[in-house]
């Protein structure tokens, strides 16, 4: 029992500190995502013409804001299934059941990451058309973002995806072993939920 | 071989597998079994791709903004105004009920925001007038649905991008099926509430107080007029609207209202992270599951075996509906759009039903799964608000559901429904 439970606390602790940071990227992603998509607006109407950067900038920080944040939603139980099944069998059924469908989704996870690694790998060939870091500022020249920062974001909530499912199957096989076993529970949901 | 990627996510969807996992598994382990490595890797490549979207941006800003005026108090100022128009029939709580979910319709897109919104303030008020629990939290559930048929709504935005259609066309062809839904309810409550003589909440508003309510929801009434008016006058896209409306928002709550100040902005704004991130990913999801559905031809084969059950479009669709509404009572309008829209919708347009009709006969037929037992969200959420069994309200929600059915079949029936809008303002031939 002990032998499940450290690696569950643990990784339970690490999923909450680097959820709650994800958390906090995304809403400054998705609160950014309205001032650059504004900013296009006003420059097309008011200033000196379209630009061409906001379009792409806003889908980084969009594609960003999806890949560190679904893992909390994964965590909190908001990725859509249907539970008729897992409902209606008896609690150790369930427990299994419940384990098996975290394998499958380990599986895919893990499928998921090796093809991630080399999207990554091959956004490092190209760069972006419209995204520029600014290095004219300081005397230098722009900069073209590569696509690889990117792409990077699928893989990163991948790999968060995975770290919340190993702890999701660490769960169910704790509470398969011991039932009454208290386990922790992520506060943040309920806080959230009550601000 | 390809084909049998379709059973095997009816079997993993049935035992549970989130959906997003299921779109993903079941074509992955056909293509892998078939050797199909280059395709795995276009599968993966394809869920990157269906995210990275310009249009699908949509979705995050109007949960934002929907977000942001449910939390600024803005739903209790367009009770008032439903109030003071309405509240004087007898039945009146249950009138205000659903012309405020129509108005509430025109900020969020959402019924699952409308029911926890408006079910949170009217039910208990339905109570304390004389209405049964089960009553107010059945007719709160009901009217939701009306939340993602008129513009703006989530599920249309979703249907336009995996389907290529456009968002602006299927925005104005929600419009009248909404209302539709609206008056029908209405109309039940009418009947009902003479049956059962169902108190009255208010005496008649005078117009001197009615003008005053209406300006107290101004600013939040103006949104859909913000959102339309800019997508049809050419002003913005509907991206560009979405986040125009969530900046709208933001602005009406923190200095007009003063209903929020900037240290609730966090949760609002990592509450709409949350659900669109959920959204999105189903959708990249959805665009690699497309790809293998074009890969195996399942259409075709699909199309075959619906044209051999009968040749009359009518027949069809009224079959259609059927089975629409079966998979409404069990999986959400969105998943269920993503998962059958690139399926069905070939076929019936082939047939020669126009693909923003056969759009809006798929979202509101599913919308309305919503509200069905035994899976029906809004029933779920219903029953948190009001503290009601969810068999309760499955009950008491019948009358209601009868009149949505009603409207299903009018709408499939008679393509101007939804056809003649857009149609008129040039977005359709």
């Amino acid at each position: 029992m002990a032998a499940l439970q450290w690696p569950f606390l643990a990784l339970s602790f690490i999923n909450t500190l680097l959820l709650r940071i994800g958390r906090q990227l995304g809403w400054i992603a998705i609160g950014l995502m309205v001032v650059v998509i504004l900013v296009q607006v006003y420059f097309r109407y008011l200033g000196s013409g379209a630009l061409p950067w906001p379009d792409e900038a806003a889908r980084f920080l969009m594609l960003w804001m999806t890949g560190l944040v679904a893992p909390s939603a994964y965590r909190w139980g908001g990725f859509v299934c249907i539970e008729m099944l897992p409902r209606a069998l008896p609690s150790l059924l369930a427990s299994l059941l419940s384990i098996l469908l975290l394998c499958i989704s380990t599986a895919v996870l893990i499928a998921g990451i090796q093809f991630g690694i080399k999207h990554v790998n091959s956004g490092w060939l190209f760069a972006s058309s419209t995204l520029k870091l600014p290095m004219q500022w300081f005397g230098g020249k722009p900069l073209p973002i590569k696509l690889a920062w990117m792409y990077m974001s699928l893989l990163v909530g991948l790999i968060l995806l995975l770290m919340v499912n190993i702890e999701l199957i660490l769960r169910s096989a704790i509470s398969v072993l011991k039932p009454d076993h208290p386990l922790p529970v992520d506060a943040d949901q309920a806080k959230l939920d009550n601000t | 071989m390809l084909v049998w990627f379709l059973p095997l996510f009816l079997f993993f969807l049935m035992i549970g597998l989130p959906v997003f996992f299921g779109l993903l598994a079941a074509p992955g382990i056909v293509l892998w079994l078939n050797g199909q490595e280059r395709d795995l890797a276009l599968l993966y490549r394809n869920v990157y791709n269906g995210m990275d979207s310009f249009p699908l941006m949509a979705i995050p800003f109007f949960m934002l903004a929907g977000e942001l005026m449910n939390r600024g108090g803005i739903t209790m100022r367009l009770v008032e105004f439903s109030q003071s128009m309405m509240g004087h029939l007898r039945g009146g709580l249950a009138h205000v009920n659903i012309l405020s979910s129509m108005l509430f319709a025109g900020l969020s897109g959402s019924a699952v925001a409308d029911t926890s919104a408006l079910g949170s303030m009217l039910v208990p008020a339905m109570e304390k007038n004389g209405y049964s629990k089960r009553f107010a939290a059945a007719i709160t559930a009901a009217s939701s649905v009306i939340g993602p048929i008129i513009p703006p709504s989530g599920i249309m935005i979703i249907y336009a991008y995996v389907m290529g259609e456009s968002v602006a066309a299927l925005f104005l062809a929600g419009i009248v099926p909404g209302v539709l839904v609206g008056v029908g309810l209405m109309a039940m409550t009418v009947i009902m509430a003479n049956r059962y003589n169902f108190p009255v909440a208010s005496a008649r508003a005078n117009w001197p107080a009615r003008g005053k309510s209406f300006l107290r929801a101004f600013f939040p009434l103006m949104t859909p007029v913000i959102i339309l008016g800019g997508i049809l006058g050419g002003i913005f896209t509907p991206t560009e609207a979405s986040a125009v409306a969530a900046a709208y928002a933001l602005f009406v709550s923190l200095f007009i209202l003063r209903s929020m100040s900037l240290r609730d902005l966090p949760a609002a704004f990592t509450r709409a992270a949350i659900t669109s991130s959920v959204v999105l990913l189903l959708v990249g999801a959805a665009m690699a599951f497309k790809t293998v559905v074009s890969l195996s031809h399942t259409p075709e084969m699909l199309a075959e075996m619906i044209l051999g059950l009968s040749d009359n479009p009518l027949t069809l669709l009224f079959l259609i509906n059927i089975l629409l509404f079966i998979v409404g009572m069990f999986l959400d309008a969105g998943p269920a759009i993503i998962i059958l829209g690139p399926i069905l919708a070939p076929i019936f347009t082939d047939i020669g039903v126009h693909p923003v009709h056969f759009a809006i006969i798929m979202s509101v037929n599913l919308t309305v799964g919503l509200a069905t037992p035994p899976m029906g969200l809004v029933l779920f959420v219903a029953s948190s608000v009001s503290g009601e069994r969810v068999e309760t309200i499955s009950k008491a929600i019948l009358p209601f559901l009868a009149v949505e059915i009603l409207v299903i079949f009018l709408i499939t029936y008679v393509p101007s429904i939804s056809l003649a809008i857009p149609r008129f303002f040039g977005f359709i031939q």
